[in-house]
């Protein structure tokens, strides 16, 4: 699939309401050759300055598989001075097979100084009408503080990452307080999804199960010991073995056989939970069930 | 949900539709359809880990061949035709269990022979007698590998048999076709593949419909003005001349294709998505088409003419077909389903062979603007509104609105606002065999022809080529390359209507 930068706007301290009267120049400029805007949700990124890289390669590989407004807010608190900073981007994705484009818009805005304080004023005239908003947040967010607590009740879902969060199983239950906010995603979780399913197919013999023992990150380790207690309704011991992939879970000593097919990538796990739209409440009941 | 009361651990675990372990049977593996279309979409299947974990692939065909030949032939089929980037380690899983059976289609021998294959396959894959047998071959050799096989059950497990295009060439042989499955396997065994059915578009001729609020209350005679349905090939018959010849547009496409189209454009909401209840409404469309008069038909055949700026043979010129053929190359007709939504509005349905582009369309022609307050066009005439469902190329939905021209006056422009398959949802779009082999593992119909739906197409068919005896056309009758022949468009002109063009 073709991928093209189309058009790019940059300005400094520029005000939110420009933003869009930008935008639609930029489309005009590249309306040669039928070019389709088209999006079925915004995407919103928090992304604190030693997330930055890694999270705009992310990013840019996301709008490829949901055309989105992607709002990638980039807090520098220690900014000399307060203003926004923008990049403005159209992306363009050939159509196979058709002589057409559609474009996506990517909004990159710098909040310096004290403006990452309040970022909801920010992003709201910015969102697309009627389609959900997505919050990826990189790193662990802070619980409580205005910032994330703003977004949060921004947006339709959070999409989090546990296994960017140092103290676990410490903050899961700060997750657990957002739940009746937004709907929770955590990348760790989903990424437990094969293992999960291949422990299920050990019924009944797991259900007699006294203790895992989890060879993957520490939350994989906490959520799958948090499934399994919520959904047995009884206490399971974890043993944890730092790994950087879930490699291997045994059950009460007894290595579970290895889960079959690939590993899903890491673009593919963001892209399933943007596709979903509900709570999940069995992931729920797990992250209650770490501690 | 018994099974979820029982294993608290797969709630809310998304089980894919991953069905049980069986082998897939393929009668005519080593013909164009199995290396084109069949084995691509099992290795597809394969890279999204969409088979059962335990999953045997046996051919059966004439040609001598060996196990490892009808692999290194599927590999090179895969690798050609696949949609997804080859890799070694999926197919490797999936060549451990690929074996190939060369017999004549029917002879016990060659039955005993593949019965023997299945039961060491249930051994060495845990298959468990579950079997899907594909016949992709001629329909005169369905009845004796039917009996065959019908004969050699195994003992325990599930068995589906699909059926390939052509069924029955009138509405006697699709019966007889019927009679000689139904006598070794029960109708829901069954599953006749029309391949559109399994196409995303058309899946979402039913989203579009029950799935919005905002159509289906003028989804009616009293919204809709007309429906037209196009299929249009620009390739000529390629090298299916004896088939051809035999069967014309209206076995190869408007049988099928264009009455299943029109059958999802025209249904009744049924009351779930299960086989029985959309197939029951369908049923109810064909059962409500009356047969077109004369009058309300057009055949038409191509002569020489230019295709893509090439210069093609005209239909009589092509190889192995005759020099006075009579065989019609394009349909076109005005149907009517008379129901108490429908009554009174065309649908006009078209095929060809040889036509400009290739593209299947449904378009949905509402009512015009009762009284537009815009001097300027008045004389005009405003265009009414057109709901266009791309089946193929281009997937998606667009819909024709008038539109204000900026400046001063008032200038109404048509404009489209378009709904891109490719566009929003950018994933590939599954092939459609790759749904329907996926589905007739799982044991799901919905997308499946059932018998008494065949029967009501044929009927119409029947009574439709039965008035054609009576007279003899003058072939050929349009250019390759052109939209048909004129009285394809006398056909609308007489209603004040023309055909969209595009």
């Amino acid at each position: 699939m073709a991928v093209a930068e189309l058009e790019r706007w940059e300005g400094a301290d520029v005000r939110v309401g420009e933003i869009e009267r930008r935008l639609a120049d930029l489309r005009a400029a590249a309306a040669e050759g039928g070019l389709i805007r088209t999006s079925v949700l915004t995407h919103l990124a928090w992304v604190p300055p030693e997330w930055e890289e890694q999270a705009l390669g992310t990013l840019a590989g996301m709008a490829e598989r949901h055309p989105s407004r992607t709002i990638v807010l980039l807090p520098q608190p220690d900014a000399d001075d307060d203003g926004i900073d923008a990049t403005l981007t159209l992306r363009m994705f050939r159509l196979p097979e058709a002589p057409r484009s559609i474009c996506t818009d990517v909004i990159e805005l710098r909040l310096r100084g004290t403006l990452g304080a309040a970022p909801a004023s920010i992003v709201a005239p910015l969102l697309i009408a009627d389609l959900p908003v997505f919050l990826r947040w990189r790193g662990l967010p802070p619980f409580g503080q205005r910032p994330f607590e703003e977004l949060v009740d921004l947006v339709d879902r959070v999409v989090l990452d546990s296994t960017e969060w140092p103290g676990l199983p410490a903050p899961y239950p700060q997750v657990a307080a957002v739940f009746h906010r937004a709907a929770v995603s955590d990348i760790a979780w989903a990424r437990t999804s094969r293992w999960r399913r291949q422990l299920a197919s050990l019924w009944p013999e797991i259900a007699s199960v006294r203790k895992i023992r989890v060879t993957g990150t520490a939350a994989q380790a906490h959520l799958l010991a948090g499934w399994l207690r919520s959904r047995l309704d009884k206490p399971v011991g974890l043993e944890h073995e730092p790994s950087d992939r879930l490699i291997d879970v045994e059950i009460d000593g007894e290595a579970a056989p290895f889960p079959p097919g690939d590993p899903p990538q890491p673009s593919d796990v963001l892209s399933e939970e943007l596709d979903r739209f509900t709570r999940d409440p069995v992931y729920e009941a797990a992250v209650r069930a770490t501690v | 949900m018994a099974v979820l009361e029982e294993n608290p651990l797969l709630e809310g675990l998304e089980l894919a539709r991953t069905p049980e372990p069986c082998a897939l049977v393929i009668f005519g593996a080593s013909g164009d359809l199995t290396r084109r279309k069949l084995f691509p979409a099992i290795y597809s299947l394969a890279h999204r880990q969409l088979l059962p974990p335990r999953f045997a692939v046996v051919g059966v065909a004439r040609t001598e061949w060996s196990d490892d030949e009808f692999r290194d032939s599927m590999e090179e089929a895969v690798r050609e035709f696949a949609r997804d980037e080859f890799r070694q380690e999926t197919w490797d899983s999936l060549a451990g269990g690929i074996r190939y059976v060369g017999t004549e289609f029917g002879s016990p021998e060659g039955a005993d022979r593949l019965a023997a294959c299945l039961t060491e396959l249930d051994e060495e894959r845990e298959t468990r007698g579950n079997r899907v047998y594909y016949l992709a071959v001629p329909p005169a050799v369905f009845k004796p590998i039917v009996r065959q096989i019908g004969e050699r059950r195994a003992a325990e497990g599930w068995t589906r048999l699909i059926v390939e295009k052509p069924f029955g060439h009138d509405l006697a042989s699709a019966r007889e076709l019927n009679e000689g499955l139904h006598e070794h396997f029960a109708e829901e065994e069954i599953f006749r593949i029309d391949h559109y059915l399994g196409k995303e578009t058309v899946q979402n001729v039913l989203a579009l419909r029950f799935a919005n609020g905002i159509f289906e209350p003028i989804w009616n005679r009293q919204f809709i003005d007309h429906v037209q349905i196009t299929v249009g090939e620009s390739l000529g018959i390629e090298r299916r001349a004896a088939f051809y010849e035999q069967a014309g547009a209206i076995r190869d496409i408007f049988q099928n294709h264009l009455l299943q189209l029109l059958a999802v454009t025209a249904m009744e909401p049924p009351i779930d998505f299960t086989a029985e209840s959309v197939r029951n409404e369908k049923v109810k469309v064909l059962k409500a088409m009356h047969t077109p008069g004369p009058k309300h038909m057009v055949r038409g055949q191509y002569g020489r003419g230019f295709v893509e700026g090439a210069e093609v043979p005209a239909y009589r010129d092509e190889e192995a077909v005759a020099a006075d053929s009579m065989t019609e190359t394009y349909v076109a007709a005005k149907l009517f389903v008379d129901n108490w939504r429908w009554a009174d509005t065309p649908f006009y349905v078209r095929t060809g062979k040889r036509l400009p582009r290739r593209e299947t369309t449904v378009a949905i022609q509402f009512q015009r603007a009762p009284h537009p307050p815009f001097a300027e066009i008045a004389g005009e005439g405003l265009r009414p509104n057109v709901l266009i469902v791309h089946i193929q190329p281009n997937e998606g939905v667009s819909l024709e609105i008038g539109a204000k021209v900026p400046g001063h006056g008032m200038q109404i422009r048509t404009v489209h606002m378009d709904f891109l398959y490719g566009g929003t949802f950018r994933t590939g779009l599954p092939e459609a065999y790759e749904r329907l082999i996926l589905d007739a593992m799982l044991g799901d119909a919905t997308l499946f022809t059932r018998s008494d739906e065949i029967e009501e197409q044929w009927g119409l068919v029947d009574a439709i080529v039965a008035a054609w005896r009576r007279d003899r056309p003058v072939f050929p009758n349009y250019a390759a390359g052109a939209w048909g022949p004129k009285e394809a468009d006398d056909l609308l002109a007489r209603d004040g209507r023309a055909w969209r063009t595009h």
